[in-house]
């Protein structure tokens, strides 16, 4: 299955694009140390995903009226599903294709910036979880949504820049995550009774 | 790396958990000062909420990020390379600071669902601090000529939930929202009651309207 996928994606010359896109990008490290270290930085495994979760948390207290807070508060519940339920999509890709990471593959061209992961690269799971939660914002604050796809964009171009990812990988990993949200949303009005009571209940405790 | 990884995720883990309190507590300033949630504020005033709010996240980031500079850590100076397992224990310099937390996590850096847990729990807490702490603003606001808040607020006339907030504190607020949670979970209840009997067994042997 994987080496039917990796030859697809050969005859279709995916991969040769995607290689040298990477090897360029990653080429222009080692110029700038400042820049290079700003790239580590949001890169990393805490600032980004941390700043996708603290937009779910400022979401739920945004709403002006009541009505506007419910809807931010239901919003974010489905945000925080589309997360879990991208994770799950991105873990069966990864369990049907293994696909070796860039530096497995070109790591005498690359000037590896981040820690060598070990888990296959396609599709981008940190892009994924970015563009879920962006598309959630989006859906209730069209301009905060876009700020959000702007830094989910960013943090797919960091770990593309650090050598870790095809441009493939963040390109899948963007359209699982605004996929996955999609469909949350779909199931969102059988589970609607649910997520209303679990509103509720955390207003009766004065935080919602 | 040279150190147990479990030593490495706790050392991690509450290094994360201070920035993701510092940073959840900023956020909740900027939101509550935003919609007006008086009770949530930790200073009286809402534009200074808003920037103590973008203060504590800068704070925070910048902590989490210069933290290997005083405290010791798998970021020794001159070991901080991109493959986190040749790492030293000691403290960074300036060179290395930009790749210091790049530790990969069976090395001991945090997986997502490790950060699944911590974060609700540092935005637990910093709810919590703005509750207590908005107690204090709110009386300050109250004493304050009435508050520049007036009746005409969004949504005044609601009790209970955040909504309740806008004058009061949690504290004074909390027992409206539990009553007002109390009454409607009674109400779903008799309207529960009611839907079902209209399709009961009962009715539909008997014919009884």
């Amino acid at each position: 299955m994987e080496l039917v996928q990796n030859d697809l994606w050969q005859v279709l010359g995916v991969s040769n694009i995607d290689a040298n896109i990477v090897i360029w990008l990653n080429g222009l490290s080692g110029n700038v140390k400042l820049f290079d270290d700003l790239m580590r930085v949001i890169a990393s495994d805490y600032l980004m995903p941390l700043a996708f979760s603290l937009a779910m948390f400022g979401l739920w207290f945004s709403g002006r009226t009541r009505a506007q807070r419910v809807q931010y508060q239901i919003t974010m519940l489905v945000g925080i599903s589309a997360l879990t339920l991208a994770n799950i999509v991105v873990w069966l890709f990864n369990i049907t294709w293994e696909r070796p990471r860039p530096f497995v593959e070109y790591g005498d061209q690359l000037n590896l910036l981040f820690y060598p992961a070990t888990d296959p690269s396609f599709p981008a799971n940190p892009v994924a979880v970015g563009f879920a939660a962006a598309s959630a914002a989006w859906t209730v604050n069209r301009k905060f949504g876009w700020w959000m796809f702007g830094a989910a964009t960013l943090f797919g171009f960091s770990r593309l820049y650090a050598g870790i990812f095809y441009p493939t990988d963040i390109i899948g990993g963007a359209l699982v995550g605004i996929a996955v949200y999609a469909v949350a949303s779909y199931l969102r009005r059988f589970l609607e009774p649910l997520i209303t009571s679990f509103v509720r209940i955390i207003r009766g405790l004065s935080a919602a | 790396m040279n150190t147990d990884p479990e030593i490495v995720r706790d050392v991690f883990a509450s290094h994360y958990f201070f920035f993701a309190f510092m940073a959840s507590l900023g956020t909740l300033q900027i939101a509550t000062s935003n919609s007006g949630i008086r009770g949530l504020w930790l200073i009286p005033h809402r534009r200074l909420t808003r920037w103590l709010g973008v203060a504590l996240i800068l704070a925070g980031i910048a902590v989490f990020f210069a933290q290997p500079l005083w405290i010791e850590g798998p970021w020794a100076a001159g070991s901080v390379e991109a493959d986190s397992v040749s790492r030293e224990w000691g403290q960074a310099d300036w060179g290395d600071l930009g790749g210091a937390r790049n530790v990969n996590d069976i090395d001991g850096g945090l997986d997502g669902t490790k950060q699944a847990i911590w974060f609700p729990l540092a935005a637990i807490l910093a709810f919590a601090v703005s509750a207590v702490v908005g107690t204090l603003s709110v009386k300050i606001l109250m004493k304050d000529a009435a508050s520049d808040a007036t009746a005409k607020d969004n949504d005044l006339e609601i009790t209970g939930g955040l909504a309740g907030m806008v004058l009061r504190s949690y504290f004074a607020n909390l027992p409206d929202s539990l009553r007002s949670l109390r009454s409607e979970i009674v109400d779903d209840w008799r309207t529960g009651l009611h839907a079902a009997d209209k399709w009961s067994l009962f009715r539909m042997i008997f014919g009884r309207s």
